[in-house]
């Protein structure tokens, strides 16, 4: 019977809560530069840090604001991410 | 008249930083910088009255269930919830504040207060209105103890220091010190 309980508990607590942060995740929603999310998917998403920075979000953040080069991205290398980065940030450039 | 005989406990006698030594980690942590300690200091009372209040209500259920072992499981999740919120929050409203906070804002979550709060809380039987108070007292408490060390801190940034006591060293020496002036409010309240 505790084991029920406590998975019961859990689930509804856990889904009351999820529901409440989706719920604000979408009021509080900041606009951010499109490029960010267009490099995040063009990563490899290991967050690996080999590039130096925290994350690919941060890293992908680096580059839209000019901080950091289009190479920078080691386990994207052999299938050439650099170029993409590179593609998606001349072809949406602000003008 | 007794919920604010705790919330004065919780603020001055018990202070959770100086006396009790509970969060130290975001003490001193964002305590270079006024406005960054200001900014923690109200975000990590928001977290703690509303974590408060809904940690109540959990633990009276996990009583009445008899599933008490779930408590620090469940209070470590509505604690994170309020923390995701509080940044949520601070990143539409406050971006500065958000940047500034750095891995403090969500570290909140781990932070010892918070969590010793709620506990705290079931263990002692406190009511509704008095764990709130007792919250209140405590996140008010927090964020004195980081202004006072804030405040002190910005003017130490302007005097020469023998080469071993910069930075931390000389921080943790102060908050000894500023730890056993707090230890004069012992007298303060009688429980």
């Amino acid at each position: 019977m505790t084991i029920v309980y406590s998975t019961v508990l859990l689930g509804i607590l856990g889904f009351a809560f999820g529901t409440f942060l989706a719920y604000s995740a979408k009021k509080f929603e900041v606009k951010e530069d499109p490029r960010v999310e267009m490099i995040k998917e063009v990563l490899s998403g290991a967050n690996c840090g080999a590039c130096g920075y925290a994350g690919c979000e941060a890293y992908a953040k680096a580059v839209v604001t000019g901080k950091a080069t289009f190479d920078m991205c080691i386990p994207g290398r052999p299938s050439g991410v650099a170029d993409k980065i590179k593609e998606i940030m001349q072809k949406n450039a602000p003008n | 008249m007794r919920v604010f005989l705790i919330l004065f406990s919780a603020l001055l006698v018990n202070n959770y930083v100086f006396i009790r030594f509970l969060g130290i980690c975001p003490f001193l942590g964002v305590s270079k910088k006024m406005d960054t300690a200001v900014g923690m200091g109200f975000a990590a009372t928001f977290v703690l009255v509303m974590s408060s209040v809904i940690t109540w209500f959990v633990n009276k259920l996990l009583i009445a269930l008899g599933v008490q072992f779930l408590q620090i499981v469940t209070f470590i999740l509505v604690i994170a919830t309020f923390v995701q919120f509080v940044e949520f929050f601070l990143k539409k409203n406050s971006p500065g504040l958000y940047e500034a906070l750095g891995i403090y804002l969500p570290l909140i979550t781990t932070n010892c207060i918070i969590l010793g709060v709620a506990i705290l809380n079931a263990q002692a039987n406190y009511s509704l209105l008095e764990a709130v108070f007792h919250a209140l007292g405590a996140g008010i408490g927090f964020l004195l103890a980081l202004v006072i060390f804030a405040g002190i801190r910005e003017r130490l940034e302007l005097y020469e220091m023998p080469k071993p006591f910069e930075g931390l060293p000389i921080a943790l020496i102060l908050a000894s010190i500023i730890s056993m002036a707090f230890m004069g409010f012992q007298g303060l309240i009688k429980m």
